[in-house]
């Protein structure tokens, strides 16, 4: 899979968890920050990267991902 | 605001009275902490402006909410962040961008969960320190301000207290919210109610010093679970009793001994951590509370009610049972018993029936109503011989409840005496006792509890009198010639300085030593002894061993030269018996000083506090009896001569039994110099001077034994 493919996917999860706007989601946006991700939402959007990619993220790093552009390079690690 | 004050103070006058407030991280959702705080500022009327920020709402509650800070078109005087704590620096950052001045970090998820959070919060402290910008937290329940100038809810707690003119402060916010239930049910308001949390920035003693100024406080009530600098926090509550008058009532967790057990001296096993900050709270004239009741019940004695000029209580009951309750309490909390002068004996005579007890307690009887309360009231309160008044009532069917309680009420504000009252019961007497909280006449459902609050109003009476002392400094001391001595150990690697080098440490501070020497062979040691003069103390040298007499190390009286070969031999026999693998390095040979009182004096140097001076009865039983008194270096006068009254057997010193008194002038004589000491030289960790034996009055003090521990010791 491609970083561009991967990245494409990982905007349209947090689009669905995080019900915000896809043009608002850049790769330096913080997930808490600029998206407004709570505590809940964080887990959800472990889960749903997890489903998405058909992967099982360690969760303790998964929890330090702080932007999208994070999340991409973390489950590009994943994804083969 | 005193603009001398640092600025962490300062800047509470943003936290406490912002004109403009933004909530970072709000949200929609009803019942979480981001939502909850926007809605209470909202909800109880903020007199300033709140903005919402929110990444992804438009609007929080019909208000418009900002992406970010930083989007807000106007001024931010207060920003409060409920982001999770892994993002708290980026809002601190744009904060710092927007020219916040103060903030409120409730978010939790830093120092207190480990290494990472404290990480975080040293990360977020360095960005409000770039920028200037104090702030409270993290890891707080918020801040409250009822001034209805301000009138903010910057907290999620479920209500909003009443106004009233008693400021909070804790370091636990869970106990905040049940605080303020528990408040809410007695008709307690609040001037400022803080949750500080993990005091990151602003520390409680800031918010002590805020509230000294704060004109809407008059009684300041703190929760700590930890003192972290001693010597400010007794400064700064000195600072309020003594330039305002606003008594400090603190209640402190953790009453423990950890640390005692490891200790190696006597003085080290008995200065708990919590008997050091027992006695530096009190030496600072704060009043240490053991549970939340107590501390409101004497709040609301302080703050409700005129101090009272001295301890004869006038108690006025109409059942004999609990008039004779309160009698053994106001004993217990050693108050008096007011005797009444004839004048108000012939009004009560006059007035009252004559079934009635006219002594102190007066029993106006079951069935007196309320002009029976008013004239019993006013006449005690009116008498010179009485200096507050406890009111009593227990509802029987004649009893007319609410208008005693009006009554009494209005006589309580005729006089600049305290009145207290307990209408006993429960659901009979609520009214009464409604009108008594709404008139602000202190109520107690227990007569101690009362007695109690009387007793803690007391105490904080004198020590608003209590002059300011300097404490005595010796020029006779010989500071360098001690420094030398404890210079020498520590550069050979040595942290305990057995008795033969003790006492010079001792002596360069003119402590009263005995004649004494070293023997370092049986002969030198008969020669010694007979040169010191008979009788003499024998003992043990040796750097392995601290507690001489537990190895039998110890002969005392030795009366003769061939008395002195002998406790050679024995000494050595015993030791080696003992502890085989001790190294004796000499004998100790020291003038004894027949009869005598033994005392002990010690020093301890406590993590917080600093240098702590300790007093008790002396001998090898002290940890048993446990009878001893502690004070923070330096000690003032007063304090040493209240440390020596504190003991249960301070009788003993003053002359029990027929006895002559003893030297006192001596002992504190010796307190003080030690006191200097303990400030002179901080490697000294810990200090026994066991025992200091006392003479009679005149006759002097003389230290009979003596062992010092240097900063790292941790032997035995």
């Amino acid at each position: 899979m491609t970083k561009d493919e991967i990245k494409q996917r990982v905007e349209k999860v947090t689009a669905r968890v995080l019900k915000v706007d896809p043009k608002e989601i850049k790769p330096g946006s913080n997930f808490a920050f600029d998206l407004g991700a709570d505590s809940m939402q964080s887990v959800e959007l472990i889960a749903g990267f997890e489903e998405e990619f058909n992967i099982e993220m360690e969760e303790d790093k998964a929890r330090e991902v702080q932007t999208v552009g994070e999340a991409v390079e973390f489950i590009s690690g994943y994804v083969k | 605001m005193d603009q001398t004050a640092p600025k962490s103070v300062r800047d509470l006058e943003y936290v406490f009275y912002p004109r403009s407030v933004a909530v970072l991280g709000a949200n929609r959702v009803v019942g979480t902490v981001p939502h909850d705080i926007f809605a209470n500022i909202l909800k109880d009327k903020f007199q300033g402006v709140v903005f919402p920020v929110s990444p992804k709402e438009r609007s929080i509650a019909g208000v418009k909410a900002y992406k970010y800070v930083v989007d807000i078109p106007d001024p931010v005087d207060l920003a409060i962040l409920v982001f999770p704590s892994t993002v708290c620096h980026l809002a601190m950052e744009q904060c710092g961008e927007k020219g916040v001045k103060a903030a409120i970090i409730i978010s939790a998820g830093f120092r207190e969960i480990g290494p990472v959070g404290l990480k975080r919060e040293e990360q977020i402290r360095e960005i409000a320190r770039k920028h200037g910008i104090s702030f409270i937290g993290p890891n707080c329940l918020g801040v409250i301000n009822t001034d209805p100038l301000s009138h903010l809810n910057a907290s999620f707690a479920r209500q909003m207290p009443a106004e009233g003119s008693i400021g909070f402060l804790s370091q636990s916010g869970a106990l905040c919210t049940a605080v303020l239930d528990y408040a809410q049910a007695k008709q307690i308001g609040f001037s400022k109610f803080v949750s500080f949390g993990n005091k990151a920035n602003i520390s409680d003693i800031d918010l002590m010093m805020y509230l000294k100024d704060d004109p809407k406080t008059k009684v300041i009530l703190v929760y700590l679970e930890e003192i972290t600098d001693g010597p400010a926090f007794m400064q700064a509550a000195r600072s309020i009793i003594r330039e305002t008058g606003k008594p400090i009532l603190v209640l402190k967790s953790g009453r423990t001994q950890e640390g005692a057990a490891a200790a190696a001296s006597h003085t080290g096993s008995l200065a708990g951590s919590d008997d050091v900050c027992d006695a530096a709270l009190r030496q600072s004239g704060v009043i240490r509370c053991s549970t939340i009741e107590e501390m409101f019940n004497i709040a609301i004695a302080l703050a409700y009610q005129p101090l009272p000029k001295g301890k004869r209580v006038a108690i006025i009951t109409n059942a004999g049972g609990p008039g004779v309750l309160t009698t053994d309490a106001v004993i217990k909390e050693k108050l008096e018993m007011a005797k009444f002068s004839d004048e108000t004996r012939d009004i009560f005579k006059k007035t009252l029936p004559a079934t009635a007890n006219i002594k102190n307690p007066v029993d106006v009887i079951g069935d007196a109503r309320a002009d029976r309360y008013k004239v019993a009231l006013s006449s005690a309160l009116g008498d010179d011989n009485v200096d507050g008044a406890l009111v009593i009532l227990t509802p029987q069917s004649m009893t007319d409840i609410d208008t005693i309680a009006e009554e009494i009420s209005t006589v309580a504000r005729q006089f600049e005496k305290p009145t207290y009252t307990s209408f006993m019961g429960e659901s009979e007497v609520a009214s009464g006792i409604q009108i008594l909280q709404r008139r602000q006449i202190p109520h107690y459902i227990l007569p101690e509890s009362m007695c109690k609050a009387f007793a803690g109003s007391y105490f904080f009476r004198r020590q608003m009198e209590r002059p300011e002392e300097s404490v005595p400094a010796f020029a006779d001391v010989k500071k360098d010639q001690a420094a030398a001595v404890i210079g020498k150990a520590v550069k050979e690697g040595r942290n305990y300085l057995p008795e033969a080098e003790a006492v010079p440490v001792l002596a360069a501070y003119g402590l009263p030593i005995l004649r004494s020497g070293i023997a370092a062979s049986r002969e030198e040691a008969v020669r010694l002894a007979a040169k010191i003069g008979f009788p003499v103390v024998m003992k043990v040298i040796s750097g392995d061993i601290i507690h001489k007499f537990d190895v039998k190390g110890v002969v005392l009286n030795v009366s003769s030269e061939t008395d002195a070969g002998a406790a050679w031999d024995s000494i050595h026999a015993n030791v080696h018996k003992a502890r085989p693998e001790a190294k004796i390095s000499g004998i100790y040979v020291q003038k004894m000083v027949p009869g005598g009182l033994e005392v002990i004096l010690g020093l301890k140097r406590d993590p917080s506090f600093g240098p702590v001076i300790m007093f008790g009865l002396g001998g090898i039983f002290v940890e048993i009896f446990r009878d001893v008194s502690f004070r923070v270096a330096p000690v003032p006068p007063s304090e040493v001569r209240e440390m020596i009254r504190d003991i249960k057997a301070h009788g003993m010193l003053t002359g029990a039994r027929g006895r002559k008194p003893r030297d006192i002038a001596g002992i504190e004589q010796c307190i003080h110099r030690l006191s200097q000491l303990a400030v002179d030289q901080p490697e000294i960790s810990e200090l026994d001077i066991n025992p200091l034996i006392v003479q009679d009055e005149g006759g002097g003090c003389f230290v009979a034994d003596a062992r010092i521990l240097l900063s790292t010791a941790k032997e035995n």
